[in-house]
């Protein structure tokens, strides 16, 4: 019974993958489930780690805290990971005016953005994009977006600025509600050896 | 005709074995004195958005009924048994009851439960003949091994009470605790306490293992008389529970209570196999408390659609075909009973799917039977 862990592809996925030093991930091309003989890996959409982990299909798993706010799977959430790190931004057109009634405000994470939004006493429309979210206010799209800035040079090649950092975010270590309990002999020696490490980070 | 989202028909076995689990149900409850009880599906939001019993209305199947009230179908087994019973001179203690929950978080629109309440016993003996009824109903289901884990809801109001926290900063502490989120844990305890209670946080949210975590805490947390109790608690609940054959006992003592009307032991059985949670519950005095009694309370709720999936198939039994005629369909139904163990289907033809195929052959006289190479038959 070896642990399986449920890793995020694309953003957090070469910083996982080192974490675990595992040889079989480094050459692992387009295959979505490993085994070593002290893991078995799989790779999946972001959400969908959290979703594996919260069906006990992985014991534990890693992802970016944004999937954790934005979709509240019902997990363990254990500690940040000292990879991943970024932030939260409300970002827009320098100078820009809204004219409509209502902001609106364009974003991959409309639960994150509501709730930013609502502490803030602001009503706002929101459009639900799916990716190149800096496009919109772009082409007009929308009058500011809710976005993960990471180095902000993306948002600068654009022509946007930061108006508002919204909340600091990087990747966490997640468990399955049970298996944390049932599998705790064999999940005790990893996640030990992730406070190591993070501690040590 | 199409189905909503998380609606299914359900044919053959799945329906079988819920129907065999809710039957073994009721068998081990009623061996132990357990009386039945129903309550209606369709009931008034109000009942379940109270603060005392904190369900969130975003989570019901609802609507308005001709006088503008939000009626729901029933969320919780718990209390919508506490409504029927905390308004009523009862004097019956332990009840079960089986049916549906509806609850939009849970994939699927039905949930399907039995469970067992205990009121008015003392408390020990209501919990212990909780979770001993949960031990002999999966033992009579063949379902396990079952990890049984014990937590306590006090635990955490007696560490976080000295912090002296508005209700707002608890709520998000214990949602932290509930999610062994330790990071925010720690930020939340430093603003209002100090390293002691940090570290004392950090320690709680890893304080889970197998009951020798007690003897631990024993130790960790002597000199403090309520912490002490929690732990004498729970470990005559284990000793009784080990006695009983019952050694897979785990215990978190980093636990919340997930409801707020929970307020003291706090159970839950998972099967090992898997992970999966077959039963849960605990006491919950206050709910009775806010429908009007003043009485000890516990119970727990088995998930019926869980258990339903670990049946193991009952033993293969002999299809047997009884071919009639419209002459000998009364001979052939007196036949039937002389096969008390087989599955006995009469029919005017036999196709090849039974296990033996009895002719059955009109002699008003000498009622027969031949088998299907023509002997005359005769059961044994």
């Amino acid at each position: 019974m070896v642990p399986c862990i449920a890793l995020s592809k694309g953003r957090l996925e070469k910083a996982a993958i080192d974490f675990f030093e595992a040889e079989p991930l480094v050459d692992k091309g387009r295959k979505l489930c490993i085994e070593t003989n002290r893991y078995r890996f799989i790779f999946a959409k972001g959400i969908d780690v959290a979703t594996y982990v919260e069906y006990g299909i992985a014991d534990l798993g890693i992802v970016g805290e944004d999937i954790l706010l934005e979709y509240q799977p019902d997990v363990f959430d254990l500690f940040p990971l000292s990879f991943g790190q970024c932030r939260f931004s409300l970002a827009g057109k320098p100078g820009h005016i809204v004219t409509g009634p209502k902001k609106r405000i364009a974003t991959k994470y409309p639960n994150i953005t509501l709730n930013y939004f609502r502490k803030r006493g602001e009503s706002v429309d929101i459009v639900k994009l799916e990716g190149s979210v800096e496009l919109a206010p772009v082409l007009g799209l929308a009058d500011a977006i809710v976005d993960i800035v990471e180095t902000g040079s993306t948002l600068k090649e654009n022509g946007l600025v930061v108006y508002d950092d919204i909340r600091p975010i990087s990747a966490r270590l997640i468990a399955n509600r049970s298996a944390l309990k049932v599998k705790r002999e064999v999940l005790k020696p990893l996640l030990e050896r992730f406070q190591e490490k993070e501690v040590g980070a | 005709m199409l189905l909503p989202l998380g609606s299914a028909d359900e044919i053959g076995p799945s329906v079988t074995n819920r129907h065999v689990v809710l039957e073994k149900f009721r068998k081990v409850t009623a061996d132990r004195g357990f009386r039945e009880i129903a309550t209606p599906v369709v009931e008034y939001a109000s009942t379940f958005i109270h603060p005392s019993v904190g369900m969130m209305l975003q989570d019901m199947m609802k609507w308005f009924n001709a006088q503008g009230e939000i009626e729901v179908l029933r969320p919780d087994w718990t209390t919508a048994i506490a409504r029927a019973l905390g308004g009523r001179p009862i004097s019956h203690q332990k009840w079960a009851y089986q049916g549906p929950i509806y609850d939009l978080r849970k994939p699927g629109l039905e949930r399907h439960q039995a469970g067992i309440e205990i009121i008015d016993l003392p408390e020990l003996l209501g919990e212990v003949e909780c979770l001993l009824t949960a031990v002999a109903f999966l033992k009579n289901l063949k379902i396990g091994p079952v990890i049984i884990e014990l937590a306590h809801a006090a635990i955490f109001d007696q560490f976080v009470q000295p912090l002296g926290l508005e209700e707002e900063t608890k709520e998000k502490l214990r949602k932290a605790m509930h999610d062994k989120r330790k990071d925010e844990v720690a930020s939340l305890v430093t603003k209002y306490g100090d390293a002691v209670a940090v570290n004392a946080f950090m320690d709680l949210i890893d304080a889970y293992g197998t009951s020798t975590i007690l003897e631990v805490y024993q130790e960790k947390w002597c000199g403090q008389p309520e912490r002490l109790s929690v732990l004498n608690h729970l470990r005559k609940l284990v000793a009784v529970l080990q006695d009983c054959g019952v050694d897979d006992v785990l215990i978190d003592l980093g636990s919340v209570k997930k409801m707020p009307y929970y307020s003291g032991t706090l159970f839950r059985g998972f099967i090992k196999a898997n992970g999966n949670v077959c039963f849960s519950g605990g006491r919950y005095d206050p709910l009775y408390d806010y429908f009007g009694k003043k009485t000890t309370a516990v119970g727990l709720a088995f998930d019926v659609d869980v258990l339903a999936d670990e049946l193991r198939p009952e033993p293969k039994r002999e299809r047997i075909c009884l071919v009639a005629t419209e002459d000998t369909l009364a001979q052939a139904e007196k036949l039937r009973q002389q096969f008390p163990n087989a599955i006995v289907d009469i029919r005017f033809s036999a196709d090849g799917t039974y296990d033996r195929v009895v002719y059955v052959e009109k002699d008003p006289q000498n009622e027969k039977a031949v088998d299907a190479h023509g002997s005359l038959y005769s059961p044994e």
